[in-house]
């Protein structure tokens, strides 16, 4: 196993990680909110529990860009390529768009959705609204989704 | 949004607020001929078996989502002068406190009593301590009740000050501000109404960043007038003007300057501001509900008793 291959391991590694991270706290932020409500109002639970799952969706990017990144790498179906040490810095590069981005995204995500649930819980006619706002958060994770995709598709090997 | 403390509580808190009584509700209230058709009314708000809310199961509740937050017991340091107050003069007099307590409080008060008593002061919490020792020798050096009373009251606005520091919240800061500044002012009035002496005003005036302590000392040697044309020039002269129509109105000023503080925590997803507002919330909708219950069974006209009705949270 060459440094190159080691270095881009890690990338694919730190993008399911960091996204992961991320969205494990805005999930268990906007859950504490929710189960909140629910406690004091059960039949809420369907309202708040689409703003718990949104900033779910960083974490599953993370864990795309990694796939994609091992799959790109011959790391899945076991031929993984012999990568040159600029090759491996250039994938570790590839996977930090959606790592930092998935995790700073998804807490602010979280802390939009649990102000959400706040609204769901006084005016539960406007959960809409909390459910819009929050998915505005989301754009940038999906921007650094694509950074990293084109970026991956894009290293010669 | 700088901290996400309290989220589970403040959401629950949210929901809460829903069976909190709105203008409306208060308008079919004073509008409402009987007891029973205000009972209904109220139980349709709140839903069935929900119908009693009481101060103490408000603070139950916060408690119990909140159980560490030191910010709301705060909010309980008045009833805790309070009880003190009632415990020293209990003991004095020979009789049993129990029904002059005030609820909810952040005091055991199964022991509160035989505490003071037995003089074990350094049993009590740590804000409480240096008052009870000092209101005790004043009471039993010159058995003046309102003397004594007013050492407490003051080490009481001192408390909640530095304790709204020491917790470093800007809203229980200006909490502990306001109801020392209210506190101040019905003092200083009642002391010019009373031409007190220097030396009772001194120990009876707390003292706040917005009303100085000596200024207010020397308006309410003044009499009302002088009081009265202090504070104009302040940012309370508002309340100047509701003390010169009634004490009343003052009362409800006091009242309404402390709601509009907790509206400020009504946009706040995070934090304990939200549970202290809901609590604010609570104590003046049943403020409301007391003032309409009496005012019905004296048989007061509906226009009075809207005036008197307290600023509603939501």
């Amino acid at each position: 196993m060459t440094n190159g291959l080691v270095l881009a391991i890690l990338g694919a590694a730190l993008a399911a990680l960091l996204a992961g991270i991320g969205s494990a706290k805005g999930v268990g932020l906007v859950g504490e909110a929710a189960a909140g409500v629910v406690s004091v109002d059960p039949s809420k639970f369907s309202k708040v529990l689409i703003l718990q799952l949104l900033p779910g969706t960083q974490g599953l990017y993370g864990l795309l860009t990694a796939i994609l990144m091992l799959s790109r790498i011959g790391v899945i179906g076991g031929s993984a390529a012999e990568l040159t040490a600029a090759q491996g810095w250039s994938f570790f590069i590839a996977a930090l768009p959606i790592a930092v981005v998935g995790l700073i995204s998804a807490i602010f995500q979280g802390k939009t959705a649990a102000a959400g649930v706040g609204i769901t819980a006084k005016k539960p006619e406007h959960n809409g609204k909390g459910i819009i706002m929050s998915a505005m958060v989301e754009t940038y994770a999906i921007l650094a989704l694509l950074v990293s995709i084109l970026l991956i598709y894009n290293i010669n090997i | 949004m700088s901290t996400t403390k309290y989220a589970n509580a403040v959401a629950a808190i949210r929901a809460m607020e829903n069976s909190l009584l709105s203008r409306n509700d208060l308008d079919q209230l004073i509008n409402s001929a009987t007891r029973n058709e205000r009972e209904n009314i109220i139980a349709s708000k709140r839903g069935s078996g929900q119908e009693n809310m009481t101060l103490e199961g408000v603070w139950e509740t916060l408690r119990a989502y909140a159980p560490d937050c030191r910010e709301l017991e705060i909010l309980l340091y008045r009833n805790d002068f309070h009880n003190l107050k009632a415990a020293l003069k209990s003991m004095i007099a020979g009789k049993e406190p129990g029904e002059y307590y005030i609820r909810p409080t952040n005091l055991d008060l199964d022991s509160f009593y035989s505490t003071i008593s037995s003089k074990e002061y350094e049993a009590l919490p740590e804000y409480l301590r240096n008052t009870a020792q000092e209101a005790y020798e004043l009471l039993t050096r010159t058995l003046d009740g309102q003397l004594a009373d007013s050492l407490v009251d003051t080490a009481c606005m001192n408390a909640m000050k530095k304790a709204a520091d020491k917790t470093g919240s800007d809203f229980m800061k200006k909490y502990a501000e306001l109801i020392t500044v209210c506190a101040d002012i019905k003092t200083a009035y009642r002391c010019s109404r009373m031409k007190k002496q220097r030396s009772f005003i001194e120990t009876a005036i707390c003292g706040s960043s917005e009303l100085d302590k000596d200024s207010l000392v020397r308006a309410s040697l003044g009499g009302t007038e002088g009081l009265f044309s202090y504070l104009e020039s302040t940012s309370y002269g508002d309340a100047a003007k509701m003390l010169a129509d009634s004490p009343a109105k003052f009362e409800k000023w006091s009242d309404d300057v402390i709601m509009d503080l907790a509206e400020t925590a009504r946009m706040e997803a995070f934090g304990a501001d939200p549970l202290a507002a809901y609590f604010i919330a609570a104590e003046a909708e049943l403020k409301n509900l007391r003032i309409i219950s009496v005012c019905k069974e004296s048989g007061t006209d509906r226009e009075t008793i809207t005036e008197r009705m307290r600023k509603l949270y939501v």
